[in-house]
């Protein structure tokens, strides 16, 4: 490591908490206003209350939305990650004549604005008689998905050495096995990644959800849906918040599980 | 996208692998054998109805009959407009109930997806005023598709200590140059555009003539301008007319009701030119799966409990005459309602239906127009 | 990479002493025939799946675009109305132009502010660059909709912005074209989407092989000139996958343009919406998705052109 390139820069690192607080501020004005009597987002904040939490356990609308959220998310997650697992394994894996073509291909909605898969695959749907549900919304995510996994799975399995699996071969483990064994745990934090990254992208999709949902709503479409009286709003505020909150804690208690396997951040850096 | 995934390497590193791959594979398989049925499952939710409706009516306050029969509240599906909610059932939504608006009763008719109501079985249609049934297109062969439950206006809500009023109160407030940039209007052409044509003068009867649309289109074209946001999510003009951005914005009844009652000083219009007035209700899915539990649904509705709740917190006008008992003339007058319905739905300016293609056209010349052409 | 270091460490650690088998002409073929079935069987879930959720769709979207609508059913005969008039009628083309504006708009401004805070993360976090990381991607997890009301209460007549300002009397009036303008429309989703510049930002700067800044000042290079001569250029295909990643989705978008862009924010996004919507004109959606997907397909083929063009200037 040379040491120039660790000397501190100030100003940078103003620039960078500046960054953060400019990121979080909108943020966190959602906590603030859901302790907040009045049903206007407007300052000043006139009383404190709770009424809003208290509230929240009466409506079960919302928590079907959020449920129903958190099903299609886990649901797109493990999917595209699972088939994102194996194209990714091929990709770089195997010497498949048109590669290129086929992993640009795959890559497309990355880059499709999403309005039109949304309305494509809404005509799909409805030209094959498919009634709408969370299932046509997971298929729309899938869509979206998948490409995000399969590009964040690729850098994963060109990271680590093929011989390792070819060794498992020759010892005679069978190909399924020497996945489980071998393949899988090599790319778990890839796979990990890649679950999250989904999760997150289905879990607060809106255009897709907003084409495809029929009854059951997704939590965004819930949320949309509600702007039409804002007598609602502060209890989609309060139900944000306790999202916002289990997700802090999720996030630092896994950061924090995973100190333990703490190696040195330096050797990571800079290798 | 690498990159957690290399610091997850650094982090994680051999430790949990084994550990956490297990449990991963456990919550992946959990996952996957969850089926895609309601959670409310538990509570038999296939067996209730479906009500398909704007956001806001979605609530246990309107279902307590319903609720106190079926012992849960019916599914709902929810739209931000009923003319997207007829385009999703056109493609092979099915629900069981769904909430359209006077304007549009003929054509979702005609679209073939609707039965008629057999009001014997609703146990308080007696109540319901015939006004509000009785209006064009809705009652064929006797029979009655659309059971009346919501009406009110669309008209102008404003601050009464921003906004100074010349003479009467008038659709002109909107048109107003000295609140230029503190303006807002409702964003679909099914009601500004109605509210364009009364105010450019243009009789309803001939809202579909070339005329018409070159007369209304000036007028719309004309306020452009002055109009801060056209939207069509309320609580946006509602939040803008509570700070203060906004002075005047056309509007349903309920926002001013609800700006009133968290002490913000507001009224809600008697323009000269009249009002837009509009009766809503509920139409019934012909291939509606459950339909005893969809009678119950409008039954619901259609309660004077429900009309209480429509007109005390959403300032809404209710089609039961007994829901009017709990309030006094005053405080009607006052969310621009009446017991006699007829007196303010006359006095206004009733939609008139008008054909899908005048729908599109119309839609695609207001889009131009809000876009600045 | 560290994750290669790792993965190279567990290699030597555990590979065994057996060596690969050596196989003669006739059975490497084989084995190559099977290896390339084996990968296509590999792929097949994902390629099949992607191929009917991307082909047939736009299969429709391609018909359709060609009918005319009639009452509430379509009249299939073929038809170049719908382009004839997405041609013709001036609000498509300027819905267009101005949509590609706002996301480039957007698109420029994230990047330029988000390559610092990258660039800090990459040289200057030596701990806790994961932590750092899961910062700036937190916030992503609250509801859009939400954070956009959020920017409504910052950015509004009475917002957070007009308030302070006004009371520091820096302005006498509300700022208006803070909210319900373009620029709010430009603010949100610079916002909204900084962490897809962050990340690819980052990527690219941590791959830089710290030794060729070593020779760069070595060479008697400033950090200024390393900083052109070295770090920007090999951080250059980061920065495009990042304005990639922004520009393509945001041009498309309507929630944003739907509630602060007021009436002058409107962008080509709603345009599609409302034909699937209110104005019950599929065909003319259709056409216009196509129409759109060419544009930004064209405008994005530009902007990589030209960085390919800064790229060899540069180096």
């Amino acid at each position: 490591m040379s040491s120039y390139i660790n000397k501190p820069n100030p100003g940078l690192t103003v620039y960078a908490w500046v960054f953060i607080f400019v990121l979080y501020a909108p943020m966190l004005l959602i906590p603030l206003f859901s302790f907040n009597e009045s049903i206007y987002l407007i300052f000043p904040i006139e009383a404190f209350t709770l009424n809003w939490y208290l509230e929240l356990s009466d409506t079960a609308p919302m928590w079907d939305a959020l449920w129903n959220s958190v099903r299609v998310g886990l649901i797109s997650a493990v999917i595209s990650t699972a088939l994102g697992v194996f194209a990714a394994k091929a990709i770089t894996r195997y010497r498949i004549p048109g590669k290129g073509p086929i992993v640009s291909f795959m890559m497309l909605p990355l880059v499709v604005p999403g309005i039109i898969f949304a309305v494509a695959i809404l005509i799909f749907m409805n030209r094959l008689g498919i009634p709408l549900s969370l299932v046509t919304v997971t298929l729309g995510h899938l869509v979206i998905c998948i490409p995000f996994a399969i590009a964040t799975l690729i850098p994963r399995f060109e990271g680590f050495d093929p011989s390792l699996e070819e060794a498992s071969a020759d010892l005679g483990e069978n190909g399924w096995w020497t996945f489980w064994r071998v393949t899988v745990p090599m790319v778990m934090p890839g796979i990990f990644a890649s679950l999250m990254l989904t999760f997150t992208i289905s879990f607060d999709e809106f255009i897709m959800a907003f084409f495809l949902t029929g009854t059951d709503m997704t939590l965004p479409m819930y949320i949309w849906g509600q702007l039409r009286f804002p007598q609602r709003l502060p209890g989609v505020l309060a139900l944000s918040s306790i999202i916002i909150l289990i997700s802090f804690v999720m996030v630092f208690l896994s950061l924090w599980l995973a100190k333990f396997g703490l190696q040195d951040d330096q050797k990571g850096a800079g290798a | 996208m690498d990159v957690v995934d290399n610091l997850n390497a650094v982090k994680n590193g051999e430790l949990s692998r084994r550990k956490f791959n297990k449990s991963l594979l456990a919550m992946g398989i959990g996952l996957l054998t969850v089926p895609y049925t309601q959670r409310r499952a538990l509570a038999a939710a296939e067996d209730q109805a479906t009500y398909f409706t704007w956001g806001g009516y979605d609530i246990p306050e309107l279902f307590t009959s319903y609720e106190g029969k079926n012992g849960s509240l019916p599914n709902f599906a929810t739209f931000g407009g009923s003319e997207e909610a007829l385009t999703k059932m056109r493609a092979g939504f099915v629900v069981d109930v769904a909430h359209p608006c006077n304007q549009g009763v003929p054509r979702w008719i005609k679209s073939g997806l609707f039965q008629p109501l057999d009001t014997t079985r609703l146990s308080n249609w007696s109540d319901v005023m015939p006004d509000l049934y009785n209006i064009e297109g809705n009652v064929v062969d006797g029979k009655p598709y659309m059971a009346p439950m919501d009406w009110g206006q669309t008209s102008v809500t404003y601050r009464t200590d921003l906004f100074e009023v010349e003479g009467e109160e008038s659709w002109g407030m909107l048109w107003d140059e000295r609140y230029k940039g503190r303006l807002g209007s409702l964003a679909s052409g099914g009601d500004a555009w109605w509210c364009g044509a009364i105010y450019s003068g243009v009789d309803f009867e001939n809202i579909d003539s070339d005329d018409a649309f070159a007369k209304i289109g000036e007028t719309m074209r004309k306020q452009r301008p002055l109009i801060r946001v056209y939207t069509d999510d309320t609580t946006s003009l509602q939040q803008a007319l509570a700070s203060g951005e906004l002075a005047a914005a056309m509007t349903w009844n309920e926002t001013a009701t609800a700006l009133k009652g968290e002490g913000i000083p507001a009224a809600f219009a008697k323009p000269k030119e009249g009002a837009l007035t509009w009766v809503c209700g509920v139409m019934m899915h012909k291939d509606a799966p459950n339909v005893d539990r969809a009678y119950e649904v409008v039954d619901s509705l259609i309660s004077p409990e429900t009309g209480k709740f429509l007109i005390g917190d959403y300032g809404y006008g209710h089609s039961n005459i007994k829901s009017f008992e709990a309030f006094s003339d005053d405080e009607l007058t006052d969310k621009g309602l009446s017991r006699e319905p007829a007196d303010i739905l006359n006095a206004g300016h009733y939609q008139v239906p008008q054909t899908q293609e005048w729908e599109t056209r119309m839609n695609n010349e207001f889009e131009q127009i809000k876009a600045g052409f | 990479m560290a994750d290669t270091t790792i993965a190279q460490t567990q290699a030597a650690s555990t590979k065994p002493s057996v060596d690969l088998i050596k196989t003669t002409g006739f059975l490497a073929s084989l084995l190559q025939r099977y290896e390339i079935l084996r990968g296509y069987s590999l792929l097949a879930p994902a390629l099949v799946f992607m191929a009917l959720g991307i082909l047939v769709p736009f299969g429709i979207l391609i018909t359709m675009s060609f009918w005319t609508p009639a009452g509430f059913e379509f009249n299939t005969d073929f038809s170049l109305k719908n382009y004839q008039d997405a041609a013709e009628r001036p609000i498509y083309g300027a819905l267009v132009t101005r949509s590609l504006w706002i996301s480039g708009a957007a698109t420029l401004i994230t990047v330029m502010f988000c390559y610092p805070m990258a660039y800090y993360v990459a040289f200057y976090v030596h701990r806790n660059k994961m932590l750092w990381l899961i910062l700036m991607t937190l916030p992503f997890w609250t509801s859009y909709l939400l954070r956009v009301f959020a920017w409504k209460i910052i950015l509004g007549y009475d917002g957070l912005i007009n308030s302070s300002l006004s009371g520091m009397g820096l302005i006498e009036q509300p700022l208006e074209f803070l909210l319900y303008s373009q620029t709010a429309v430009v603010i949100t989703l610079t916002h909204a989407w900084a962490a897809f510049a962050i990340l690819p930002i980052y990527v690219s700067l941590e791959k830089i092989d710290r030794s060729l800044l070593e020779a760069a000042t070595d060479l008697g290079d400033g950090p200024w000139t390393r900083f052109f001569r070295v770090t920007l250029p090999l951080s250059l295909p980061g920065v495009m996958a990042a304005s990639m990643l922004i520009f393509i989705p945001t041009v498309g978008d309507f929630i944003t343009p739907a509630l602060m862009g007021g009436p002058d924010g409107m962008m080509i996004g709603n345009l599609i919406q409302l034909q699937f919507g209110r104005a019950n004109n599929w065909p003319m959606g259709s056409t216009l998705a196509i129409v759109m997907m060419l544009s930004v397909g064209a405008a994005a083929l530009v902007m990589y052109l030209m960085t390919e063009f800064l790229k060899r200037r540069v180096a």
